[in-house]
Formats: structure tokens, sequence, C-alpha cells
């Protein structure tokens, strides 16, 4: 083909086929625009946008938008964190059942700080944290690895290197450990929100199985940093 | 006498060979002896492991710190400003042009190759 290099621009544009094979990915027409959902975004006046924010503005008057999916809520009551360990809870696609679980687990967080902020003396009574969205941020940041393991062939060997993970693979382990612990590691007869929200709590304290795994791995990689150099990114 | 077997000598010495000083070829190239339009893939293009030292200083803090995060916050930091830079380095690295070590990748230099193809026959 006698095009040029700067061929990107034009593939993506072109004539879009709508394919017939069902996928699993989305089949929009490249032209489509993303869906804005936050009310404040709309409610700003003209003069405060800048200049690529007005251009943005235009493209959206000519261009079709796609459909908001389901999941995204422009509530203020939506937390994008909390709807993605919701669903990594969910099994077998039952979603009331994971969030109706989810909304016990920090409605038992409240109870129990509550309880101890009422037990407490005065002096101590600022320390204690409530609010259940907070001590869910906080448990999850603590939970983060900073360092991961991966496997890497060398001459026929694989070793495990410490390699530095992305934000969304530490946010991903640290709500699998933490499902997991809860899943396997405890009695039987527990229902998932108690179980869950003594992980949350201890976490949030900086103790408890899942600070322990997530220090084990921080130890191995310690272990490993000979191996450092085997990366190649 | 029916094929008289003479030596292999004689026979060349009769035909002449060797009054006309004709020798076997010197070269006997097994491909053409011309460029061709691609040069052979190499792979060796890997690059060296990134942010070495600051890991090398935040595991030595772990270590004495009893692997704690809140006194080694500053390491922890310095770690991840440096994973950010080495990621937006990789991705706004452009193969276009010649990389670090004064090389193009080998599937570049044939793209360009088979643009500007080698004349080989006159029209």
């Amino acid at each position: 083909m006698a095009a040029p290099s700067a061929a990107g621009l034009g593939r993506r544009l072109r004539a879009w086929l709508p394919r017939i094979m069902p996928v699993r990915w989305s089949r929009y027409n490249p032209s489509y625009l993303e869906p804005e959902v936050k009310k404040e975004s709309h409610q700003k006046p003209l003069e405060e946008l800048t200049e690529e924010q007005r251009e943005q503005m235009e493209l959206k008057a000519v261009r079709p938008i796609k459909a908001a999916p389901p999941s995204l809520s422009s509530s203020v009551f939506s937390d994008p964190m909390i709807s993605k360990f919701t669903n990594m809870m969910m099994k077998s696609g039952n979603k009331v059942l994971a969030r109706s679980l989810m909304s016990q687990t920090l409605e038992a967080i409240k109870r129990k700080q509550l309880e101890k902020y009422h037990k407490a003396p005065e002096n101590e009574k600022e320390t204690i944290e409530c609010n259940p969205y907070v001590i869910f941020h906080q448990a999850l940041k603590n939970c983060q690895p900073i360092i991961g393991l991966s496997n890497i062939t060398k001459g026929g060997k694989t070793y495990q290197v410490p390699v530095p993970l992305t934000d969304n693979r530490k946010c991903f382990l640290a709500m699998k450990w933490l499902i997991t612990e809860c899943r396997e590691n405890k009695h039987r007869r527990t229902l998932m929100p108690e179980k869950l929200s003594q992980e949350l709590l201890l976490a949030f304290n900086n103790e408890g199985p899942v600070i322990k795994r997530k220090h084990v791995l921080h130890k191995m990689a310690e272990a490993n940093r000979a191996y450092a150099h085997f990366r190649w990114w | 006498m029916a094929a008289p077997a003479y030596p292999a000598w004689v026979t060349r010495w009769v035909s002449g060979q060797w009054r006309n000083k004709k020798r076997p070829p010197t070269l006997r190239p097994p491909r053409t002896l011309a460029l061709a339009d691609k040069v052979a893939n190499r792979r060796e293009q890997s690059t060296e492991a990134t942010c070495i030292t600051e890991m090398s200083v935040m595991m030595a803090c772990w270590k004495q710190n009893d692997f704690n995060d809140t006194p080694c916050a500053e390491e922890i930091r310095m770690f991840y400003d440096c994973v950010a830079k080495a990621e937006k380095e990789r991705k706004n690295q452009n193969e276009d042009t010649v990389s670090s070590r004064g090389n193009l990748p080998s599937s570049k230099v044939n793209k360009l190759l088979k643009r500007f193809p080698q004349i080989t026959h006159y029209v």
C-alpha cells in the first residue's frame, strides 16, 4: 500500500462495518463518545471551561454518545471502589446478594465503631473513626502491596523477580486477599458481613492476616532482590 | 582396446586446460552477491531494569523497620515516583526514531527498505 506512516487517524474513522459474531468487548463505532455522569461538570458556566473543554462540548453536540452502563451512577453515595469490591464478592451474577452483603458489612463496621465510641473516655473520642467508607478505603490502602513478584524464565529456570505493580493491580490484589481470607480461613458458620467487618477493622489498624500476607510478599521480594536485574522493563 | 583408461592428468593435459591456465573458481557464493531488501530479525533490543536503586533503598529501609510502611513512607514515595517516570518514558518513547542504543528495530528497517527497493533490472 502506498499509504504513509500516518495511517492511524484514517484507520480509526474508516468505514465501520458491524460484525455478526458475538464478542466480549464493546462494539461501538469509534466516533461514539463516553457519557459524562457527574452533575458538577454539567452545571459549570461556559466561561469557567478551558479551551479543550470547550472543544469537547462542541464535539458532544455533533457526535453520538454511548449508553451509560448500569454500574455507572451519578449519585453522591456511589463509590467506584465499593462497586468493584461488590462485583468481586458476587457469585454467579447474584448482584442483589453481593450488594446487600456489602451494605450489611458497612453497617456492621459502623455499629462496632459506635460501640467503641460510646465506651471510650472523653479524650479518646476524637481518635475513633466512625465513617465506614473512610475505614474501607484506609484498610484497602493498608493492604495494598508495594512490590510484586513475577515469574521470569531465564536460561531454562524460572525465577521470582521483584517487579513494581500498577495501581489497578495493587487494588485488585488487596481486595482479592481480603475476600479469600474471609471465605477460606474463618469458621464455617460466621456470616460474610461479620467476617468482612472484622477483617476490615483489623486492616485499618495494620494488623490481621491480610497485612501479614502483604508482609510475606514483601519479605519474599526482599529475599529475591538479587534477581531484580532480570527485568527488562 | 575398447576404452583406454588414461590417468586424469593425461586427459587434462591433452585438452589444453593447463596451457590456458584454467583454474577452479576461487569463489562459489551460496547466494547471489547482491543486497537484499530486508535485514535479519534480531531480538537483542532488551533494555535494562529501571528503578533498581530506589527499590534497594526501600528494601534496606524495610529491613531496618521490620517491614512497616509508616517509617518508610519517604522511600516508598520515591520508588513510586521513579516507577511513574519510567512508565511515562516507556510510553513516550517513539520507536520510529533511533532508540537509545543507536539502532532501529529490524521490523522498522524492513518497512523502510521495502518502500525503497533495490533496482536490479533495466527497463
